[in-house]
């Protein structure tokens, strides 16, 4: 029973309709295979621990306890498998990683530079956009404003289902760029480029948080981006998108 | 050296006794009081970051202060907690297991609580409004080069004097341990607590000097104006990383070791039998303490590093899993055809053991890139960590406390109210730190004093402080128990557990030179065969 509900759910995510954002759909697989194996351990171990809890118990009748100081097929055994699931792993998290790292051909370039406390972003023609930490928070309160009460101009316009790839670079401290439905993350170093990649399928307003401490306001680095269709983009951008438009799809089952 | 009372034992000492004393017992008490004491201050810090983080918005406090509360929470919680409690165990027990007077250097070992005592008064001293540091525990550059996160000087300055004190106790305990064993307790006998405590000493000789180099090098860039970190000098902020992290990951497991030490002492006493696997307990504590000095990368996955480099570091992590997943499996294995006593201690250690497991599992997905690149930095690391820290390591020291309390104070501590603070421990924190989890699956960044209005985050961030405020009481009760009964405890008896392991073959608490003359243990004599000690009364 346990076991088949537990595969109810896992097929479940597998078959989750695609993300609103990619590469998620990877963390999403290696979430759900660990989330499987971890659930299964934890029994395999809680289960015979309390039975064994409840059973040798001190009580009449069993005031002393019996020796079993060795038993080596048994301890063999408990190496071999775990050495196995966890090799299974990490191969498994190797051959998602390549897909979250490596931007697919032909991504749209953003150069991203972090700063104390904002983002500047710089698109291939020129245009910028700035996100500084006072336009995430009301003027009076200082309380962060949900969505959609950040001003247009503190947000990134990104065209719905083309890839982005995006040059990392910081002017001051480390900062680290997390792209809240995509599940990536990678850190803004000072003279240092790096890079991630997303692709958001969904049009609408999505997070971007400083994920690297960086002072005093930290917590309120934030970006938006503003995920529109392709043709309002180029409306936006003044322009035709400097890439083939060509789309990603995703295939791993 | 006869400064300290000949007859008198230790809680009867004057205060000149105390701080002139070079007797491990009263060292070791010394360092259980302040850890105790930093364990509360850090706590209460925490509640102030809890409560800060119940809503949206900054109610209770600024930026600054949260910055350098959580900075403080978290160093006094690693170092002086964490860490630090495990030199009272240490001090005051590894003499007494292996049967000798004192350790090996005593008047080092003053020095060592000395340099820690000093320590702890910088620590202190940082609380107070225009000393903040605020560049966290890790204290990364190029924001601790910045001025505006206080002084680093003064932060290189405590880590040198910790890192001493460490230092100095880790090569007193080991030579101690190695030198001084009383005839018949072979390396092979010797308890698994004595095991863990010689591998964690050596991890401690062996990681130190690269933290303290790490800080030395801030130091100098911060006010020499050399350039090894400061990349608007052509420095490297990465570099600082990888030194940093080369100790830093490793002394996790100075925190953790002798906690399984302690467990392993304490799950034998209660089943009354000797643990499962014995032999590859100890094969374990070495793989890990060899193992976990090749896996520091993975707090850099996300830093900008070759991949390649996080892919073998994502093998070597995940197979650290697997001696620790050998310890507890020999753990659970030594309930089977036990005769299970349920005391105080065994319920704090059968609790760790289960949330243990949880902390564990965490852990594995943080070693796979495919998943970290969504949860690094975020307050899924914070609830694992908790989970090991807050709850395994916790849990421990607090079951060590009880265990060894009749030793320590020939008194006896409530077995009632020793429960129901477990009770609350346990609900409450499970509460605060599984929803920590979900809400750093969900993406909420770590070390935020503010956070987005979104609902589901509000919800999680609401319910975690009110498990943080039952699990505080709960600590409360169990600090509470302690004291108490260290005044108003009924006598206990010298051995109260029966066991056949040398500290408790002495009277309780013990006299100031523990043993009368070196004890010989004869062949048939084991840490842990109990019915040796219905056969011989005394030794
Ligand atoms: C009353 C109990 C506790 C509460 C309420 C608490 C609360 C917290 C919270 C909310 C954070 C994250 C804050 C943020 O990232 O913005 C945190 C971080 C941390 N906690 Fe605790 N905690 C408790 C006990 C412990 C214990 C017992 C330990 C270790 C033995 C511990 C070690 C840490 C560390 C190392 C950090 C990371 C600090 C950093 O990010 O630099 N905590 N704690
Ligand atoms: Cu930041
Ligand atoms: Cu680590």
């Amino acid at each position: 029973m346990r076991k088949s509900a537990l595969l109810t759910l896992f097929t479940a995510s597998c078959a989750l309709a695609a993300p609103v954002a990619e590469p998620a759909r990877y963390w999403y697989n290696m979430y759900y295979i660990w989330l499987v194996v971890a659930v299964a351990i934890y029994l395999i171990v809680v289960i015979p621990a309390i039975y064994f809890a409840v059973k040798y118990r001190y009580r009449k009748g069993n005031e002393t306890a019996q020796h079993v100081q060795e038993n080596h097929l048994l301890e063999i055994l408990w190496t071999i498998v775990p050495v196995l699931i966890v090799i299974y792993l990490a191969t498994q998290s190797f051959a998602f990683y390549r897909v979250q790292r490596n931007a697919p051909e032909g991504a749209f370039e953003i150069k991203v530079t972090g700063f104390m406390w904002g983002w500047q972003f710089q698109y291939p023609n020129g245009k910028q956009v700035i996100a500084f930490f006072n336009m995430m928070e009301d003027p009076q309160t200082k309380e962060y404003l949900p969505l959609d009460k950040i001003p247009d101009t503190a947000k990134a316009y990104i065209p719905a289902g083309v890839p982005i790839k995006v040059l990392l670079t910081s002017q001051d401290v480390i900062h680290s760029f997390y792209v809240h439905p995509a599940k990536v993350m990678e850190d803004a170093v000072p003279g240092r480029i790096t890079h991630l990649w997303f692709q958001i399928n969904q049009p609408g307003e999505y997070w971007v948080f400083c994920r690297e401490y960086c002072g005093t306001k930290h917590s309120k680095m934030a970006a938006v981006l503003k995920v529109v269709p392709k043709e309002e983009f180029e409306k936006w951008y003044g322009g035709p998108l400097p890439i083939q438009g060509k789309q990603v799809s995703f295939n791993i089952q | 050296m006869a400064v300290a009372g000949v007859h008198r034992p230790w809680f009867g000492a004057t205060l000149k006794e105390w701080i002139f004393t070079t007797d491990h017992k009263k060292i070791g008490v010394m360092y259980g009081v302040t850890s105790l004491l930093f364990f509360l201050i850090a706590g209460i810090s925490a509640l102030g970051i809890r409560l800060e983080l119940f809503q949206p918005g900054l109610q209770y406090m600024d930026e600054d202060t949260y910055n350098a509360l959580l900075t403080t929470h978290g160093v006094l919680m690693q170092f002086w907690w964490a860490v630090g409690v495990w030199s009272s165990f240490g001090n005051f027990l590894l003499p007494l297991m292996i049967g000798a007077r004192d350790v090996a250097f005593p008047r080092l070992n003053a020095l060592s609580y000395w340099f820690f005592f000093s320590a702890s008064v910088l620590a202190v001293l940082t609380l107070l409004p225009g000393n903040h540091i605020r560049m966290m525990w890790t204290g990364y550059p190029p924001i601790s080069l910045n001025d505006n996160v206080g002084q680093v000087a003064y932060y290189a300055f405590i880590i040198h004097l910790l890192g001493a004190s460490s230092l100095a106790t880790a090569v007193n305990l080991v030579v101690t341990n190695l030198r001084m064993r009383a005839p018949g307790i072979t390396l092979g006998k010797m308890n698994l607590f004595l095991h863990a405590f010689l591998a964690m000493n050596v991890i401690q000789i062996l990681g130190v000097p690269a933290l303290a180099g790490a800080v030395t090098m801030l130091l100098l860039d911060k006010y020499f104006h050399t350039a090894f970190f400061d990349p608007s000098r052509g420095g490297d902020p990465i570099l600082y990383q990888n030194i940093f992290w080369f100790y830093s990951h490793p002394v996790v497991y100075v925190m953790v070791l002798p906690a399984f030490g302690v467990i392993s002492e304490i799950v034998a006493t209660f089943s009354r039998r000797e643990i499962f696997g014995r032999k590859s307990m100890i094969a374990a504590i070495w793989g890990i303490a060899i193992l976990g000095f090749m896996v520091w990368i993975h707090h850099m996955f996300t830093s900008g590093i070759p991949d390649w480099i996080k892919i073998i570091f994502s093998y070597t992590t995940v197979l650290i899993g697997v001696p620790t997943g050998i310890k507890i499996f020999n753990w659970v294995a030594t309930l089977y055809k036990g005769s299970i006593r349920y005391t105080t201690p065994m319920l704090y250690i059968l609790s760790a053991i289960f949330m243990f497991l949880i902390g564990g599992l965490t852990g594995i997905p943080l070693g796979l890139p495919a998943f970290d690149i969504n949860v690094q930095d975020s307050h899924f690391v914070v609830g694992h960590f908790h989970y090991v820290l807050g709850m395994t390591v916790t849990l421990v020291a607090f079951g060590g406390f009880f265990y060894w309390f009749p030793k320590v104070t020939g008194r006896m501590y409530s077995e009632f109210w020793g429960k129901v603070a477990l009770v609350l421990i346990m609900v409450g924190s499970n509460l605060f730190y599984f929803l920590q989890l979900i809400v750093g699956l969900e993406g909420m960044p770590r070390r935020y004093a503010d956070y987005p209005p979104i609902p589901q985050w509000i919800t999680l961030h609401e319910l975690q402080t009110v498990g943080a405020f039952i699990l505080a009481v709960g600590v409360g009760l169990a600090v509470l128990n302690l004291v108490l009964s260290a005044k108003f405890g009924p006598k206990a008896p010298d051995n109260p557990w029966e066991s056949p392991s040398l500290e408790w073959l002495v009277p309780s608490p013990p006299p100031p030179h523990n043993f009368d003359k070196i004890p010989h243990m004869p062949e048939d004599w084991d840490p842990y065969n109990y019915e040796w000690l219905s056969k011989h009364k005394k030794v």
